[in-house]
């Protein structure tokens, strides 16, 4: 029957998408916190030299 | 009887906390500006808005709905999830309003509608969004606890003194770094959250099995069970009820927005649209299945006569100890974040917006931030009595239908009016405003007065949210066309000058 064949496909593509990417943002999160408090750590130092 | 075993998942549980208020504080002396503290200076980047939002999007109130869906629908119950889900892809890809109000470079969207409708709009808009937004919120904390005390066995005179010890920590890293520390202790809050969702997914299938849920969902619905079209509860106007609020939610919904406005670019922000899309099939799946599963495996003697119980009564029995504690602990990571986002993005719009007229003068940063942190407290403080102490009459699903109909219904119009339709004017938008909340608190009150019950209920939430955006839409442009055109004066001869 398509609507079940439809739902097993969906939830099957639920698991795997959620798996990586959970993994993946994870990891490429880090790396934009760190981006993100290092942009703002200069323009505090910035804003405190000048 | 549950599984929960404090010395080890009450551990998993306070060093997950202890990690979240430690991520949290540190950030706070990045905050040196209302920018900084409303939209994180603008500087998040993806992954980062990836995480925090499907952090924020997913909260234990969400979790109880939605597995209720599960229990009460089948799969038919997650339809709202993939229109949701084609919503945020459709405006990711295109930036459909969200690439204006970003571009923009405004904080918050009553900002924009000053641009297009006045200050007098903006204030109105500012107004209807908080009392939309915190009323909305109001129930999440109760909600949360009841599940915390169905899984854990918590003692119920506990409840109000465990979530409001929760609130308080989530009010602190909140109060101390604004937006950065939402989206730090988001992220964290992502990866406990979604390593529980999935733990407990996994487990769940295993030992219930995906044959046995569909069999299940076949014999208790048959074909509606899989098809929201052929479910008589549901129909045609489930799904374009659904449709149009999923719509407006991507568009307006304020801890949504927020994203889209502390990307560090427009780019960014649609890419952290097109990214998230699908986590929010997952949103209404992943607990849709524990709900079918209690659906397969409990007797209706078990579960009482409030289905929204059926799933932690699932999983008390299901989880073992160890697991248990992550389970706990995503659920609280889970609620965590959903409460310091809706606390920052609505205290923004109160400070931005609907203090605007209070703020002739410029005020100093310093001056900003302390009104930011004093309105996040207040927020705090009305949650806590609003939503805990005071207990809650009536139908929870009336209630968060109604109050996120008035918001969304009008804020939705006006921002698609404001974008593209250069006639738009303040008389379309004071009247989509009004209509936006006339609508939905008269079906409420029609459902109230016994004399008129039988009516609201012939009517449905369907149909009466329908005619609501509909109406609304046309409130804006009858308006609109209403207002005569500036510079278009006539002489008292008949000429137009």
């Amino acid at each position: 029957m398509f609507s079940h064949a439809f739902w097993i496909v969906i939830t099957a593509a639920v698991i795997l998408w959620y798996s990586t990417i959970t993994v993946y943002v994870a990891i490429r999160g880090i790396k934009d916190i760190k981006g993100m408090l290092i942009r703002l750590g200069k323009q505090r130092d910035a804003k405190k030299t000048g | 009887m549950t599984n929960f075993f404090w010395p080890i998942d009450g551990s998993i549980i306070g060093l997950y906390l202890l990690a979240t208020m430690i991520a949290g504080i540190m950030v706070r002396k990045y905050v040196g500006k209302v920018e900084h503290f409303l939209v994180a200076g603008r500087e998040m980047n993806v992954y980062l808005g990836i995480a925090s939002l499907a952090a924020t999007e997913f909260g234990i109130v969400t979790c109880m709905y939605t597995a209720q869906n599960g229990y009460r629908y089948g799969f038919s119950g997650a339809t709202p999830g993939l229109l949701q889900a084609l919503a945020m892809f459709l405006v990711g890809m295109t930036g459909f309003c969200i690439k204006p109000l970003r571009d923009s470079g405004v904080l918050t969207i009553p900002e924009l509608f000053e641009k297009k409708f006045g200050p007098k709009i903006r204030w109105a808009a500012g107004v209807v969004i908080v009392l939309g937004g915190l009323l909305n919120m109001g129930v999440f904390l109760r909600t949360g606890g009841e599940f915390l005390v169905q899984v854990t066995g918590l003692n119920i005179k506990y409840l109000e003194i465990t979530m409001t010890a929760l609130l308080l920590m989530v009010a602190i890293y909140t109060i101390l770094g604004g937006m950065l520390s939402v989206l730090v202790t988001d992220f964290l809050q992502f990866v406990v959250m979604s390593l529980g969702l999935l733990t407990v997914t996994l487990l769940i299938l295993a030992k219930v099995g995906l044959g046995t849920i569909i069999r299940a969902v076949e014999s208790h619905y048959g074909a509606g069970g899989f098809n929201p079209f052929v479910n008589p509860e549901m129909g045609w106007q489930f799904v374009l009820f659904n449709a149009f609020l999923n719509l407006a939610a991507v568009l307006t919904w304020q801890t949504t927005i927020v994203r889209v406005l502390s990307a560090k670019d427009t780019k960014t922000g649609l890419r952290v649209y097109n990214g998230t899309a699908f986590f929010f099939v997952c949103r209404f799946l992943i607990p849709g299945i524990w709900g079918m599963a209690a659906l397969a495996t409990l007797t209706a003697a078990q579960i009482g006569p409030n289905t929204l119980h059926a799933m932690p009564i699932l999983l008390r029995s299901v989880v073992p100890a160890g697991m248990m504690g992550l389970l706990v602990a995503a659920m609280l990571a889970a609620d965590m974040s959903t409460d310091s986002s809706y606390m920052i993005t609505w205290g923004g719009v109160i400070y931005n917006d609907i203090m605007a007229p209070f703020r002739k003068t410029r005020w100093s940063e310093k001056k900003g931030l302390l009104w930011n942190r004093m309105i996040i407290a207040l927020i705090g403080v009305f949650l806590l009595f609003y939503g805990l102490w005071y207990p809650l009459k009536g139908d929870l699903w009336t209630y968060l239908g109604v109050t996120g109909t008035i918001y969304l219904s009008s804020m939705s119009v006006l921002l698609i009016a404001c974008s593209y339709w250069k006639r738009a004017n303040s008389w379309g938008a004071a009247a989509a405003i009004i209509f936006g909340a006339l609508i939905p608190v008269s079906f409420l009150v029609l459902e109230q007065i016994q004399a008129t019950a039988g009516l609201a209920k012939k009517i449905g939430p369907y149909y009466s949210g329908i005619a609501t955006y509909l109406i609304v839409g046309l409130a804006m442009v009858i308006g609109s066309l209403l207002k005569p055109k500036p510079g278009r004066l006539v002489t008292e001869g008949g000429s137009r000058v």
